[in-house]
């Protein structure tokens, strides 16, 4: 039970299906299993990674500064992403060319920034300061949302693309309505 | 064979258009375009935020490495983006609120951040900013005519005015309806464009011959 409420409550704040945020990349990650694999994996440590820089920003900013958030985010995520090449380099310089392209891609996505202002966002709504426990918290929750929505549309990915679907509605608009679908009954998990 | 279509400029407008074709700056559309006003405010944000980041931007030295030039256009347009989020408090001070967070990602959009090397850098600056303007148009108009037919169909209003709409379909007003609309948009979209082409590539008649 513990599982399918965590599962429902995933599903009810995910980044893509509420908040259509890293639609595009879910739409290139969903192509092939690798590239979900990569994708998903990336930018879940971005989510992560970028939820404890935008704990440090607003412990720093304290509520001042307001206009300056977005460029204060822009660095952060900035050094994650210098960072995250550095360490595939040292780690992985054999798969370091193929696997480059998903911190690429990941870096400054509708996700990961998406979700560091959600945080934020949810802060000023419930009126309270969140610990850093419930940034890290909410930030892979984000990353494990995109996976389950790239999951879900990897199941149709094939389908959506197929000759069965009219030559107009083949792939990206067949996929966003999908998408709408499946928005629709998260929505009714709201 | 060389390609001498006209396209270069003007793709962006409907050829290459920014959210039909290359699919990108679509959460904006989905979740705040269900409304007239709050796609006045969008446009406003993306046509300042998108023209003058790159316009900016296309002074970053090549020479530098790929991933410092990315982190410097995004910087560049968190910037952009402070005396624009200034004038839109004056503007639209409740707009503003409603947007929420897509008013700040805008700055942080695929067209200024990843796609403006691939779009825009190689072109003289001239035939860029020509090029930028149409593709920022692109965007306005798909914005523009989704906030027009949401908040018809949702609310049975035009810009807050009441129309005489017997049927109204409030789900379109939410993001899953946002999801339905756009991908509806975008199949008519390509559908007009495969019937464009395919006139465009139809062998001429008897009477076109003739003149040649």
């Amino acid at each position: 039970m513990f599982l399918v409420s965590e599962i429902i409550g995933i599903l009810a704040i995910n980044l893509i299906l509420v908040n259509a945020l890293g639609t595009s990349t879910l739409f290139i990650a969903s192509g092939s299993r690798k590239n979900l694999i990569g994708t998903a994996t990336v930018i879940t440590l971005f989510t992560t990674a970028g939820s404890v820089c935008a704990y440090l920003v607003n412990s720093v900013t304290d509520g001042r500064f307001e206009k300056f958030t977005l460029l204060f985010y822009t660095l952060a995520v900035g050094i994650i992403y210098i960072l995250s090449l550095a360490v595939l380099y040292l780690v992985g310089r054999k798969h370091f060319d193929t696997s480059k392209k998903y911190i690429h891609l990941s870096a400054y996505n509708c996700a990961v920034m998406g979700t560091l202002f959600t945080i934020t966002q949810n802060e000023a709504i419930q009126g309270k300061e969140f610990t850093l426990s419930e940034y890290l918290i909410f930030g892979f929750e984000a990353g494990i949302g995109f996976i389950i929505a790239a999951m879900i549309l990897t199941v149709a990915y094939k389908r959506l693309n197929s000759s069965s679907v009219p030559g107009s509605f083949r792939g990206f608009p067949a996929m966003l309505i999908y998408l709408g679908i499946i928005s629709m009954a998260v929505y009714s998990l709201k | 064979m060389k390609n001498n279509r006209p396209t270069s400029v003007l793709s962006g407008l409907l050829g290459d258009n920014t959210v039909l074709s290359a699919c990108m700056v679509i959460s904006p559309v989905i979740i705040c375009g269900d409304t007239v006003k709050n796609s006045i405010a969008l446009i406003y944000a993306f046509s300042l935020i998108t023209f003058f980041s790159v316009l900016i931007s296309s002074f970053v030295p090549k020479k530098i490495p790929y991933t410092v030039r990315v982190i410097t256009y995004a910087v560049i347009s968190s910037l952009v983006y402070i005396p624009v989020r200034m004038l839109a408090e004056g503007l639209f001070p409740s707009v503003i609120e409603r947007v929420g967070i897509y008013f700040p990602l805008i700055a942080v959009n695929s067209l200024i951040v990843h796609q403006t090397e691939v779009k825009f850098f190689r072109m003289k600056k001239m035939k860029m900013t020509a090029s930028l303007v149409f593709y920022i148009l692109g965007f306005d108009a798909v914005m523009l005519v989704t906030g027009f037919v949401r908040e018809l169909l949702a609310y049975g209003t035009i810009n807050n005015r009441m129309v005489d709409m017997e049927l109204l379909i409030s789900g379109i007003s939410s993001p899953f309806g946002g999801f339905i609309f756009l991908g509806i948009l975008c199949g008519i979209y390509r559908k007009i464009r495969s019937v464009t082409e395919k006139a465009k590539n139809e062998p001429r008649g008897e009477a076109d011959v003739s003149c040649q």
